[in-house]
């Protein structure tokens, strides 16, 4: 029987537990407010947090993301609820915001577990890791990531097979396969929208061939190939444990283009290329690293030096966009292009190629909002009411908008539209 | 020095490429083109050209016509740019350069310039009927000197001169050295390209297309050849009757599907239709259906009194002699097998 649904008072509602949100839910703690953060998957930490080094300044993005997400998870005035899912926000009137939460459960006693893998360990079930970009497998009874936080196991039960493996080895016994997903009714006096991005799936372009030829992977993959928690603690291709040594990086796949859905530019893409690229070239000194694109778009602080250092370390840059990518019988492929400095078309062959994968608006949000209209913008964003003057300001007063829900964004912006939304929200707070 | 025409680009507007402005330059159209090779790279080269007026370099080119539009380009242009539209259309413009004579331009940019010399045209044959006092012996047989005459008459002032234009513009006036011998070893190429049609199985999942085309073409020729010199008209051999049946059929069903196609634009080749392209394809249906009719009517014995059958069929067959095969899109069947020569000719 489910209960009466347990309700719950803060002054801040934050959606979304990546480092926008996290940033946000910091800022307001700190000034005294009483914030809860909602997040759908088991960790915070976003996308941030499974990244391997950030551009332009190569530093590890794990050693810099952990310390902030311990000082949220910390701090005594956030709340955190992990693995659930908002359902509804109703705007009642001004300050005055319900949202309904279901958490789902664990099937972990979060408090008792000591995070000391021996379930994952008994576990007989192996799927694939949505942690590590299904580059290898995890069990069905798991630590999300080695830096998760909350760094508690769960049990994925769709998967399992409920043998009791876990129950029997589970040193302080806190698997418990009776919980039920719990609702919350949340009262808050603001909310901020943080709800991130999605990965463009290449899946959707067969002339890419990604998921049919075995060695195109996206950058994402290639993040975590390159991170210092990486899943083989080297660069291979994971198809046959090849050592790779001729990359090439497609970019603009699943961005600028009309005939793939997404029109505009993603932002990320060309420096994050050139950061995995820079990586690759410490990582495996030998290996020749191709980056075909169209334009780039080194904009920001420190990125055209850093694109310059990126061609002096020997990175070649090819303009020409991928058209068609085939496989070989060893697994290699074949790229086809057209070189735009001769107007020639050309094929070139690679070991590895990395699929530059662009953002996609996530407009979830935009169906949270029960009795006022959360707008979207024409590409499905968040729609900011007043982008230049008030960039948090979404067209529902008193709800805020923080890091790449609004469009693409690279960390550092990520983080100051964080700032701006956790402001604006004090302001109205004090109105 | 070539400069920068702008006009260009609104000349070309009106031979239906709109969108081309738009490239950035990326390649994709080049690179998922089945056709395109490292030394014939295209459409963005024609792309480029196109946007920055190089009117010279683009008559030069044989590029458009080694093009046979599967829309790859077009599908998976990342700016929408149609840039099979705007082979297609360089195509146009090329024929209208071609023609010594200025019409075609003129016909390709104006609908109602179009349709004007169709009108005066069926008015001729009406005329022309009128005063033999619409004596179907007379005008059938006048009818059948009439495709003679104009089949002679095209070639001779109108396509021969033109060719010889599309040879200048893109062998003589770029310099491009080709010895005799050259031109006699690659005649192979010619042949092979004007009855076959062969480049266009490269294009990917074409083979229908391809098919449907060449059955078109033969069934074209064998027409022609049926009602000219065979005179199937006037024929009284069961073997010319039954052929002129069977190949008039054959382009009434291969047209009709062409124009469905255009109706229903389920294809990118489809999608595009200019005032031209409909013409083409409606009266070369209009051919094998009242062409099929006529000979019907004659072994039925009934076109003594549906006279006006046969003028209609008259008709069709001047405007199509006179306006669509000299100055409209027949040509590009001698274009497109001239460039596969001219193409062979300069290879090393």
């Amino acid at each position: 029987m489910q209960k009466e649904p347990t309700t719950l008072s803060f002054d801040a509602l934050v959606i979304g537990g990546g480092i926008a949100g996290g940033e946000a839910a910091l800022n307001l703690a700190s000034n005294g407010y009483k914030v809860i953060i909602i997040e759908k998957r088991l960790s915070l930490g976003g996308k941030m947090i499974m990244l391997s080094k950030v551009f332009p300044t190569l530093d590890c993005s794990a050693c810099i993301t952990t310390p902030k997400v311990s000082e949220i998870s910390r701090h005594p005035n956030i709340t955190i609820f992990t693995e659930s899912d908002l359902t509804s926000v109703e705007k009642r009137g001004e300050h005055d915001f319900v949202a309904k939460v279901t958490r789902r459960p664990r099937y972990v006693v979060a408090e008792d577990c000591t995070a000391c893998q021996l379930c994952e360990e008994a576990c007989p079930v192996i799927v694939k890791d949505q942690f590590q970009y299904n580059l290898v497998g995890r069990k069905a009874a798991y630590i999300p990531f080695s830096i998760a936080s909350p760094k508690v196991a769960a049990i994925d039960i769709e998967n399992c097979t409920l043998c009791g493996a876990c129950e029997k080895v589970c040193p302080p016994g806190c698997i418990d396969f009776t919980q039920e997903p719990r609702d919350y009714v949340i009262t808050a006096k603001t909310a901020i929208v943080a709800t991130g991005f999605k990965l463009y799936d290449p899946s959707n372009v067969p002339r890419y061939n990604y998921g049919e030829a075995k060695n195109v992977i996206t950058s994402m993959q290639m993040e975590r190939l390159l991170a210092p928690t990486r899943p083989f603690h080297t660069i291979l291709r994971s198809s046959d444990g090849k050592v790779p040594d001729k990359i090439a990086y497609v970019l603009c796949a699943g961005s600028r283009d009309d005939s793939l859905g997404n029109p505009i530019c993603s932002q990320i893409c060309c420096m994050y290329s050139i950061k995995q690229a820079q990586l690759l070239m410490g990582a495996l000194p030998m290996a020749d690293i191709t980056i075909y694109y169209i334009d780039i778009r080194a904009y920001g602080k420190g990125y055209e030096e850093f694109y310059e250092q990126a061609a002096g370390m020997g990175v070649r840059f090819v303009k020409g966009k991928i058209g068609r990518i085939s496989e070989k019988e060893n697994g290699n492929l074949t790229l086809r292009y057209e070189d735009l400095a001769s107007g020639k078309l050309k094929e070139a062959d690679h070991d590895l190629v990395v699929l530059s994968v662009g953002v996609k608006p996530n407009s979830e949000p935009a169906g949270l909002f029960t009795t006022h209209k959360l707008e979207l913008d024409s590409l499905q964003f968040v729609k900011q009411s007043d982008p230049l003057l008030s960039p948090a300001k979404t067209t529902i007063e008193g709800v805020f908008v923080a890091g790449t829900a609004t469009g693409p964004k690279d960390i550092p912006d990520s983080i100051l539209s964080a700032g701006s939304a956790s402001t604006e929200a004090i302001c109205y707070l004090n109105q | 020095m070539s400069r920068i025409n702008p006009k260009f680009g609104k000349e070309l507007k009106k031979y239906g490429a709109t969108e081309f402005g738009s490239c950035y330059n990326c390649g994709t159209c080049t690179a998922v083109c089945s056709l395109s090779t490292g030394e014939d790279s295209f459409p963005r080269s024609m792309v480029r050209l196109s946007e920055t007026g190089n009117e010279e370099e683009i008559a030069a080119s044989l590029k458009p016509w080694l093009c046979y539009y599967c829309g790859e380009c077009s599908t998976n242009c990342p700016q929408t740019a149609n840039p099979g539209e705007l082979m297609m259309s360089l195509r146009r413009w090329l024929m209208a350069k071609y023609d010594w004579t200025g019409l075609s331009g003129y016909l390709y940019k104006s609908l109602t310039a179009t349709i004007i010399a169709m009108v005066l045209v069926a008015i001729g044959v009406v005329v022309f009927a009128a005063y033999e006092k619409f004596d179907m012996e007379v005008i059938m047989h006048s009818g059948h000197m009439f495709e003679m005459l104009a089949i002679a008459g095209v070639f001779a002032v109108i396509l021969i001169p033109n060719i010889a234009r599309m040879w200048y513009f893109t062998i003589i006036k770029p310099g491009k050295n080709v010895s005799f011998m050259k031109y006699i070893k690659s005649l192979g190429e010619f042949l092979i390209h004007m009855f076959t049609q062969k480049r266009a199985l490269g294009c990917d999942d074409n083979q229908k297309r391809w098919f449907e085309h060449f059955i078109l073409v033969i069934g074209y020729l064998t027409l022609l050849f049926t009602t000219v010199f065979l005179d199937w008209f006037g024929s009284e051999s069961i073997f010319v009757i039954v052929l002129g049946y069977v190949v008039s059929a054959v382009i009434f069903v291969v047209t009709f599907d062409f124009v469905l196609g255009r109706v229903k634009k389920n294809k990118e080749v489809s999608k595009h239709s200019q005032p031209s392209d409909w013409f083409f394809v409606i009266w070369l249906l209009l051919m094998g259906v009242t062409a099929f009719a006529v000979r019907l009517f004659i072994d039925l014995d009934i076109l003594e009194n549906n006279k006006w059958l046969y003028l209609f069929h008259l008709a069709v067959l001047a405007q199509w002699a006179l306006i669509i095969v000299p100055f409209g899109k027949w040509t590009h069947f001698l274009y497109r097998s001239f460039a596969m020569y001219f193409a062979k000719l300069t290879v090393v």
